[in-house]
């Protein structure tokens, strides 16, 4: 039971924690002040709780599958917020596009959504032990050790990125985030087609016999790319749709850097 | 760029029509399983392969579960006394293992298709 309340927890909060890590490394290199998160953290949480608290009532809508909509929601408005972001982090201060108010704000949405649609889980998980008072002890001590280890995982993260020059740095962070955001698009996609609001496909491939989805490197593939064992056209469709509509708008925004800088 | 524009809006407008099309395509077979003391009833599902159908899932227990498969690439939190609906496949013949990700030591199934 303990390892179960690890691993699940570890689960949801790496892949917060990985968005956190990769917003405040590009936050370091812009000189952005990182007050953000905490705001970001804790409205998430409260957003976790009230999704949690209705999720009985979200469950019944659109004819019983409003968790798989609403949740297919959150993630494409975290890939927009992301995709905001691209754009202001590549448009230089002061030109009418980049802003660090602004862009505070669009990271502390992006993490508050990702907390809300992943802490809901686990604050479910954890409420369904709360009648049992010995097993919600032995729950609450493998929530800590899974939310350390993914907290630590993605302090390495950070680190890693901040190690690097700043030039490496920032490229290597905004890859990742149009990874991440890739990945977010295809589980959108997933939970649509769970809906049978798009059409469900046979898998393109399997390659869950080189990586399991459920192994270490599955799990951590999944959070960092949005690793999926057996996709499907749709899918797959989301995913280098997604990914090449956020760099085609990282290169509109250094284009319009370009000109800008020619201009002055 | 208009007729690019409106080759875009026909694209549009046929995809929907296929989801539509999809959508209102004769009722899915539909199949049942309970959750009882953290076990599913029953563990071993047959459904026809190469079909969509529509699982219901009923949990019997008063503690919240969540269904789950890498195999079926299905993800759902079902409340206590709640059924969820899951809509599965179509699949290739053979064996897909889901459990209950909240006591997934007892909470184990395995959907066959066939």
């Amino acid at each position: 039971m303990l390892l179960t309340s690890v691993i699940l927890v570890l689960r949801e909060v790496l892949e917060a924690a990985l968005l956190v890590s990769i917003l405040s490394a590009l936050s370091a290199v812009h000189g952005i002040s990182r007050g953000w998160i905490g705001w970001a953290l804790a409205g998430g949480f409260l957003a976790a709780l009230g999704f949690g608290y209705s999720i009985d009532t979200v469950s019944v809508w659109f004819d019983g599958v409003g968790q798989e909509v609403s949740s297919a929601a959150m993630q494409f408005a975290i890939y927009l917020f992301m995709a905001v972001f691209i754009y202001l982090i590549r448009v230089p201060a002061g030109s009418g596009g980049r802003n660090a108010a602004v862009m505070k704000v669009v990271m502390a949405m992006i993490v508050a959504l990702a907390v809300t649609r992943e802490g809901f889980e686990v604050l479910v998980y954890l409420f369904g032990f709360f009648a049992n008072l010995k097993q919600l002890l032995v729950i609450l001590v493998g929530a800590g050790i899974g939310t350390g280890i993914g907290i630590s995982t993605g302090a390495l993260i950070y680190y890693l990125l901040r190690s690097a020059p700043r030039g490496w740095s920032q490229v290597t962070s905004l890859l990742l985030l149009v990874l991440v955001a890739a990945g977010l698009s295809s589980q959108a996609a997933q939970l649509l087609i769970q809906a049978d609001w798009l059409p469900a496909q046979l898998p393109l491939w399997d390659s869950s016999s080189v990586i399991a989805e459920d192994s270490v490197t599955g799990q951590l593939l999944y959070a960092l790319i949005g690793y999926e064992s057996t996709p499907t056209a749709i899918q797959a469709g989301f995913y280098f749709g997604g990914a090449a509509l956020m760099l085609m708008i990282s290169a509109s925004a250094w284009l319009y850097t370009r000109k800008y800088r020619h201009g002055t | 760029m208009i007729s690019l524009q409106r080759r875009l809006a026909a694209c549009i407008v046929a995809l929907a029509l296929t989801g539509a099309a999809v959508t209102a395509q004769a009722e899915k077979p539909v199949f049942e399983i309970e959750i009882r003391n953290h076990l599913f009833w029953p563990s071993e599902l047959v459904i026809p392969a190469g079909t969509k159908v529509k699982l219901l899932v009923t949990n019997q227990d008063p503690t919240p579960e969540e269904f789950e498969s890498y195999e079926l690439n299905r993800e759902k939190v079902i409340m206590g006394q709640r059924t969820a609906v899951i809509f599965i496949g179509p699949l290739a013949p053979g064996e897909y293992p889901f459990f209950g990700e909240f006591h997934p030591r007892t909470a184990q199934g395995r959907v066959i298709a066939k």
